[in-house]
């Protein structure tokens, strides 16, 4: 039963890793929160569907397709709704995004009305090993979230792009300065947190059904996964997630199930008041 | 006898929010020189830099740059066009190694492996100190040891007009002259250097020429040595004169 639970939040937790990885990079580069995620989330989620089902290509390859070209979306997004403000402070870009979620939501209503749907996949039994069950969604969840932030992690560590993104997380002016063109380093990481969000978006289209809403399930916990990691900290928002996940299942083992949303908050509040900017956060510097 | 001018700035006017800091200063700048900027605190002369720089952008009047107009250029395009900005504060990356500092600025020349190195060890011939500790978080250096960091990532352009920002501040009387003394190497080099200071009596000697700025424009402009003479710079620093 523990195994079980822990196993569990494991699986949530890696889920709600992706998202709340795309939130802590553009928050860190372009420093406004980005409400849109979980819109976003939805949309790549139709796209994936439209892929399997419409076009009816292999849902890995759906997935592939909407890892490749949801990134153009979060980039046109950016250059039709963020671009214009960037100057304007981050409240402004907040309720943009907010604008921007009604929309992308809208749209996959439009297109594909409020029913639910679902990926064509075949259902297979779970896997049991020590007793405790592991279902495909699960594994394959696990896997993709792993090389997902192994592919991060390098990328920010040793690449140049890498690099640069985190000279302007770190201080826009002196990037500047040394002669990177945030520009190019904005459009990047749209394009990298777009394809986590695609990635998720797939994810969670396997483990339950896809309909306009579907991202409102997912837009608190991965704001709360990466401000608990500290906002701007990718491995914050990595350790957030998985902390949220294995604390909301374990804690169906005290209270109903009904409350694990609030267990998880209050463990929230409790680290908030310890170290006011997150886990991994790090104070802004004021210049 | 005037040098060709490098840089020329013409009524320059810039600042943040709704009042301008720089309020129309204009100057020229000689090729090879050594050009002081000084003045009291918060005399803009931060601002003024950083509107060179094009972190600031220019509100009114025009900045051109070997004779090029460069006043609506981004800093990007001004480093790339053959200057280089060292910052007051916050001037290297504190969370990445001595190393991924210099790096960053050899990836913008598009330099990898064998050139970016190279490119690397002859700046850091002139840093020796800097050259030993490459693996090291730049935000656990010493006020010096970051200075010198800075002044290395700066110069890996190349750069033909080196602006920096204060670079004696904090450090030592030791550590003061030893910077200064870098500053006159890659000057002598054939670098032009426009540089910001609060310590006069330092870097009028290191100077050509020195401007005063005073309330975001220009007090005084003279050869440094004439300055240096006039003896009652307080005079000059809070407008009495
Ligand atoms: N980022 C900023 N936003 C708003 N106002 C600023 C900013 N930076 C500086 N100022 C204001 O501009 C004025 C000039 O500041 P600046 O830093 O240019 O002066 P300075 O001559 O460099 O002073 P110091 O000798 O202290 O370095 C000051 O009144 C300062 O408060
Ligand atoms: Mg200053």
């Amino acid at each position: 039963m523990f195994g079980q639970l822990i196993v569990n939040g494991i699986g949530t937790g890696l889920i709600v890793a992706l998202p709340a990885l795309a939130l802590t990079l553009t928050f860190g580069i372009l420093r406004f929160p980005n409400f849109a995620i979980g819109a976003m989330l939805t949309f790549s989620a139709y796209m994936a569907w439209t892929f399997n089902v419409l076009v009816g290509v292999p849902l890995i390859v759906s997935a592939l397709l909407t890892i490749l070209l949801f990134p153009l979306v979060a980039i046109l997004c950016d250059a039709a709704v963020f671009r214009p403000l960037r100057d304007r402070g981050s409240i402004t870009l907040l309720v943009a995004s907010m604008g921007l979620s009604f929309v992308l939501e809208n749209i996959c209503r439009l297109f594909f009305g409020n029913a639910a749907r679902n990926f064509d996949i075949p259902l297979a039994r779970p896997h049991r090993l020590f007793d405790l069950r592991f279902t495909n969604e699960f594994l394959i969840a696990a896997a993709v979230s792993l090389s997902a932030m192994l592919i991060v992690y390098l990328i920010l560590r040793w690449s140049a792009l890498g690099r640069a993104m985190r000279a302007v997380a770190d201080n826009p002016n002196l990037a500047a300065a040394r002669g990177i063109d945030s520009g190019r380093v904005i459009k990047a990481t749209w394009a990298l947190s777009g394809a986590l969000i695609a990635a998720s978006g797939v994810l969670v289209g396997m483990d339950r059904a896809i309909d306009p809403q579907l991202g409102w399930n997912y837009i608190i916990v991965c704001f709360a996964a990466a401000i608990l990691g500290g906002l701007g900290s990718p491995v914050g928002a990595v350790v957030g997630a998985l902390m949220l996940g294995l604390i909301g299942e374990l804690s169906t083992l005290v209270v109903p199930t009904n409350y694990r949303v609030g267990v998880a908050f209050a463990m929230i509040g409790v680290v908030l008041l310890l170290k006011p900017n997150g886990l991994f956060g790090t104070r802004e510097i004021v210049k | 006898m005037k040098p060709k001018s490098i840089l020329t700035a013409e009524a320059i006017r810039s600042g943040y929010g709704g009042d301008d800091i720089v309020n129309g200063v204009g100057f020229e700048v000689g090729a090879g020189e050594v050009f002081a900027i000084i003045g009291p605190n918060g005399s803009g002369k931060s601002t003024l830099i950083k509107t060179l720089a094009g972190i600031v952008p220019i509100r009114r009047g025009a900045l051109s740059l070997f004779g090029g107009d460069v006043t609506a250029l981004k800093a990007p395009q001004r480093i790339a066009a053959g200057m280089a900005y060292v910052p007051q504060e916050f001037n290297v990356f504190r969370n990445m190694t001595i190393a991924e500092n210099l790096t960053l600025s050899t990836e913008f020349l598009g330099l990898r492996g064998q050139g970016a190195r190279r490119e690397r060890e002859r700046v850091l011939e002139m840093f020796p100190d800097v050259a030993e500790r490459q693996h090291l978080l730049a935000g656990n250096l010493s006020g010096g040891q970051r200075q010198m960091l800075a002044f290395a990532c700066a110069l890996i352009s190349s750069p033909e007009v080196l602006l920096l920002d204060e670079p004696s501040a904090g450090l030592s009387p030791k550590l003061v002259t030893e910077i200064f003394d870098k500053m006159k190497a890659v000057n002598e080099m054939g670098t032009t250097v426009i540089v910001v200071e609060q310590n006069v009596a330092a870097i009028l000697p290191y100077s050509d020429r020195a401007m005063v700025l005073v309330n975001g424009a220009v007090r005084h402009l003279s050869a440094a040595s004439e300055l240096a003479a006039e003896g009652d710079l307080h005079a000059l620093f809070l407008g009495e004169s």
